[in-house]
């Protein structure tokens, strides 16, 4: 009968190729996050010295307390929405568009057409989106201008900014959550379809009970993605609004990075902590979910 | 279908699709484009006409007024760029292949369950709020301001797990076996038989990481003290949050940092564009 120290001993090796990576998650990882959810539990001016306050939930009954929080968690939860319905809508689109038979020539192009802005760094895109809506020099209001149609506000308005930032992540989010539908397109079973073809099935009824059964993977997947990526909304923020106007996009993320940088450590990693939760609840429920499907 | 012999209610769908596709695209490129043209053009000549096609010249006069950012040079935010991004990259494909595989070949030592389930957590923790009290680890280890703080931050990422841990899963036991038979040691499995078999995985992993690092602004942000260890996105961000901004150069810059990665993308977009969808599909 081997013990713990035995089993180590002799798997050493194992140990020290996992070292590096075991120093790295730790450091970076799991000690700032024990970090975080300590100062959750301190008062914010004593936070940082070596024996803090503790004020229990003292925190998070502020945050919870906090109109203005609350309101930038549902501004979070209505733009992570709108988001997953537009970003997973058009790449579901253009993946069966970019699939079928009718776009033989020229397909690659489209693909990095689509992809190109996800490998772009986003601070780039960004400010060239922001300068896009820009009322003066932008070539957006210059375009609708000459079509003829009525100015788009921009970043002006509280609507025409959350759907400018819509529009400005679509363009960097998309391509991504395209390909993943593309590459569960291209490895589907299409003698399935045949046969349904064969069985006199209409095109509507081979995608609802022959195709689209199949993309479920790419589905959960997407959807998985999607709402982690919108819930933390943050560098579209920084780069193109600042929050404004007048709070209108100031989602949680930006919100508590604004009162760590006031110094509000407390109640700025308590307001970490309750997306955390988020994030993880959303993403366990959904994976199991699609376990539970596949198994 | 043959077009040349489709009846003509496929051939209006075909063009249909060519249409709708080409708009997209054309949609989703035009920033590059205007990105490109105004680098070129003075403020006064954009507000005058934002949609011009081309410049009204082109020279690199603009590359003069953007030689100095905040008091940096700009060419040591490029240096700053490429040796941050290769370096880091360099140590991610390291420290993740050598720890992807030992916790794929042995998942049950001791302590491999809890490390899993700890990277796991970090990578769903917001990565915009981890940040923060990264700060105050790095503030701790005495890394703050320092390039060894930003690139060790930057080596660790979820797509180059998934990506390798899903190549080592595959790898067949017998072809280990065998060579454990033949007398190799672990390490020799490892370097001898292993690594030279991942070696278009690894690739694609330094590939997306060079990629996804390249792009990377708030945890430099955050561990720099001064500008002096900025790369290109962050300094791109501080001109554009300056009052009074200079348009043109700002647009430059945005060329500058786009560029080079937009270059190695199209060069390698297959190897990209396939890595990503099946990281993925693993995470």
């Amino acid at each position: 009968m081997t013990t713990t120290m035995e089993t180590v001993w002799h798997n050493r090796i194992f140990y020290l190729f996992v070292l590096p990576f075991a120093v790295l998650t730790i450091l970076f990882g799991v000690w700032p996050i024990v970090l975080s959810i300590i100062v959750s539990f301190t008062a914010s001016a004593t936070a940082l010295r070596p024996s803090p306050t503790y004020v229990g939930l003292a925190n998070y009954a502020a945050i919870l307390a906090d109109p203005a929080f609350l309101a930038s968690l549902l501004r979070t939860f209505l733009y992570t929405a709108l988001s997953v319905a537009a970003n997973l809508s058009f790449a579901f689109g253009m993946a069966v568009l970019l699939d079928s038979a009718l776009l033989r020539h020229g397909n690659l192009f489209f693909r990095l057409a689509l992809f190109l802005p996800v490998v772009t760094p986003d601070v780039a895109g960004y400010v060239v989106w922001r300068w896009l809506f820009d009322r003066s020099f932008g070539a957006m209001n210059a375009f609708l201008d000459l079509a003829g149609l009525p100015e788009f506000a921009g970043l002006t308005t509280a609507t025409t900014a959350m759907l400018s930032l819509l529009i400005a992540e679509l363009w960097h989010h998309a391509g991504f959550y395209m390909i993943i539908f593309l590459a569960n397109l291209s490895i589907r079973d299409r003698a399935l379809e045949e046969a349904a073809q064969i069985d006199g099935a209409t095109r509507g009824q081979i995608w609802r009970f022959v195709i689209l059964p199949q993309l479920k993977p790419a589905f959960i997947i997407n959807v998985v993605y999607a709402l982690i990526q919108f819930l933390k909304t943050f560098t579209v923020v920084v780069v193109m609004t600042k929050g404004g106007p007048n709070e209108a996009t100031n989602f949680v993320s930006y919100y508590a990075y604004q009162l760590f940088d006031q110094g509000r450590y407390g109640e700025a990693t308590a307001m970490a902590s309750v997306l955390f939760v988020l994030v993880i609840a959303i993403s366990l429920t959904l994976y199991r979910l699609g376990d539970r499907e596949s198994s | 279908m043959e077009t040349d012999t489709a009846p003509p209610a496929n051939r209006l769908l075909q063009a249909g699709a060519y249409a709708l596709a080409g708009i997209v695209s054309v949609a989703f490129l035009y920033p590059y484009w205007w990105m490109l043209v105004s680098a070129f053009r003075s403020t006064r000549a954009i507000m005058d006409s934002p949609l011009r096609l081309l410049p009204e010249r082109f020279d690199l006069s603009i590359l003069s007024g953007i030689s100095n950012i905040g008091g940096v040079p700009l060419l040591r935010y490029i240096v700053n760029s490429i040796g941050i991004t290769a370096v880091s990259t360099l140590l991610s494909v390291a420290v993740t292949a050598l720890g992807a595989y030992a916790l794929t070949r042995r998942p049950k030592l001791p302590g491999f369950t809890v490390l899993r389930y700890g990277f796991l957590v970090t990578i769903m923790y917001p990565y915009m709020l981890l940040v923060i009290p990264v700060y105050l680890v790095m503030f701790k280890l005495g890394l703050l301001g320092t390039y060894a703080g930003i690139i060790l931050f930057l080596a660790l990422g979820p797509i180059q797990f998934f990506l390798f841990e899903q190549f080592f899963r595959k790898i067949p036991g017998e072809v280990i076996e065998a060579a454990i038979i033949d007398g190799a040691s672990e390490a020799q499995v490892l370097f001898r038989v292993v690594l030279p078999m991942a070696a278009p995985i690894t690739a694609t992993v330094a590939l997306i990481t060079f990629l996804l690092n390249w792009a990377q602004w708030f945890p430099i942000l955050v561990i720099s003290k001064t500008p002096d260890t900025y790369t290109l996105p962050v300094a791109l961000l501080a001109m554009n949050t300056e009052l009074g901004s200079n348009f043109q150069g700002i647009m430059a810059l945005s060329v500058i940092t786009t560029l080079p990665v937009a270059v190695l993308f199209l060069a390698a977009q297959k190897r990209v564009m396939d890595g990503m969808a099946s990281g993925a599909v693993k995470g």
